[in-house]
């Protein structure tokens, strides 16, 4: 018969039993943690499609190749990743071409390889804790329903101690319940939509890089002969 | 070679980004939401009125009246009960609000009775007479009068805890329909109390009568049993909320 007057969000957490409260605890810090890498890798995408621009404007309007590679070296930590590809291949194919007994394909097949390594790190680095959001999307409302599946199953067993089944009786317990499926949604939500977005975008950079390492291979080539 | 990676951009905004998301949600949780729920006062309102019903319910019980005794012993039967708590006394009031029946029920008791011990009666005569002066003067004051032969203190917790009056008024429709239906064995010695233990369906209906405490007289219990029995249906409480499927009686043969 004592009805809770006093509903407030606190209230409900203070008084969830304590598998609601684990549970609405590690969504609280799933929900942190994903909130905090969706906008460094917002950041992150950002910015490696503005140094990617900014690169193809240099390396396309007909710069010298040499003072680009020396451009990239010393500004490494600047560097785009696009420009590392570029700085990887173009190191490579320096090296092989002043051996002597190298056929031209050789030396173009190393730095595109040398190219092609540099890429496969540089999307991997991109793609870092994309899987995290993934998994945030995907399993944090199972984990927030399934705190509220406890929450509710105990607040039933209560109502069997009480008379008569009054919605007051039952209420408070599925509201608490209910928070951890809306902490678990607070999480989800926003990840997949994030995850979804970043794949898309860090997709399309990666096609750039590769159709940028086929058109240095050709220039690579050209100046083999 | 692997180069060093340079250091992700952005972590510190990211960061404050973060905490800025997440107190904007929990501030939106706590006072976006009204998850306030305005105060039950209308329950409070009911219980008020639940009295006089109660009051209704008394006179039934009455049929088996034996109005064969003066009236100076039941009198004191009628405070008998000073510690039975609160349930008791309410009996008593309601009995007394209806003064031209409730003179009549109480005789009953003593009518078969004849054995109440002089104990009780010293204490209870003085509260009675208080209650009977209380009740002329005002009809709507009962229930503190009532409380003063109690306590003073219990006025004060009463009014607190409109939750109890609502679970007594329930109590004392519970034993008056009971005690409408009891035929007392004819040898009882003393005032023995008997407890039970009552399930009942929502609807009222007796499921279960269980012997928690005999009161040392075989026939008094079946007695006892048998008007639990009948008394089925058992009356509803007038809030549903003061329901409980599991109830406890306390019954002395000659309370009232």
């Amino acid at each position: 018969m004592n009805v809770t007057q006093d509903l407030s969000i606190l209230h409900l957490i203070i008084n969830a039993s304590a598998v609601v409260q684990i549970v609405m605890a590690i969504l609280a810090g799933v929900s942190v943690m994903s909130w905090y890498y969706i906008f460094m890798k917002w950041f992150a995408v950002r910015q490696a499609r503005s140094k990617t621009e900014i690169f193809e404007r240099d390396f396309w309007s007909g710069g010298d190749l040499n003072s680009l590679y020396n451009s990239a070296v010393n500004d490494r930590h600047h560097a785009g990743s696009m420009e590392r590809i570029f700085e990887a291949g173009f190191r490579e194919f320096a090296k092989l071409k002043g051996q002597k007994n190298l056929d031209p394909k050789d030396v173009v097949d190393g730095s595109r390889r040398a190219m092609r390594a540099t890429y496969q790190r540089e999307v991997d680095g991109l793609e870092s804790h994309l899987a995290f959001l993934a998994s945030v999307g995907s399993v944090s409302p199972y984990i927030g329903l399934f705190g509220t599946v406890w929450g509710i199953m105990h607040s039933f067993r209560g109502l069997a101690n009480v008379g008569q089944a009054t919605l007051s009786a039952v209420a408070p317990g599925i509201a608490e319940a209910l928070v951890a499926t809306a902490i678990g949604l607070f999480a989800a939500i926003p990840a997949v939509l994030a995850y979804n977005r970043f794949a898309h975008d860090i997709d399309r950079l990666s096609i750039r890089y590769e159709s940028f390492m086929e058109e240095f291979s050709n220039i690579l080539q050209r100046q083999m002969r | 070679m692997i180069l060093e990676r340079p250091e992700e951009p952005g972590k510190k905004y990211a960061l404050t980004f973060t905490i800025l998301v997440h107190v904007g949600l929990i501030a939106a949780l706590f006072l976006g939401v009204q998850w306030k729920r305005s105060p039950p006062e209308v329950m409070n309102v009911e219980l008020w009125s639940s009295k006089p019903t109660p009051a209704t319910y008394v006179p039934p019980p009455p049929p088996p009246v034996q109005e064969v005794k003066p009236v100076a012993k039941p009198l004191p039967k009628v405070e008998a009960k000073p510690e039975p708590a609160p349930t008791k006394p309410d009996i008593v009031v309601k009995e007394e609000k209806k003064q031209p029946k409730p003179e009549p029920k109480k005789p009953e008791p003593k009518a078969e009775p004849a054995k109440p011990e002089p104990k009780k009666p010293e204490p209870q005569l003085p509260d009675f007479s208080k209650e009977l002066a209380r009740e002329t003067a005002n009809l709507k004051s009962r229930p503190n009068t009532q409380q003063i032969a109690n306590a003073a203190a219990a006025e004060a917790e009463q009014r607190a805890a409109s939750n109890r009056r609502g679970t007594e008024a329930y109590a004392t429709k519970i034993r008056i329909k009971i005690r409408g239906n009891m035929v007392q064995p004819p040898s009882i010695q003393g005032n023995p109390e008997a407890v039970f233990i009552v399930d009942q369906l929502p609807s009222g209906e007796v499921l279960k009568v269980d012997l928690k405490r005999s009161s040392g007289n075989p026939g008094l219990d079946q007695a006892i049993e048998r008007a639990i029995r009948k008394s089925s249906p058992l009356p509803k409480p007038d809030d549903p909320a003061f329901f409980q499927r599991s109830l406890e009686i306390k019954y002395k043969p000659f309370e009232e």
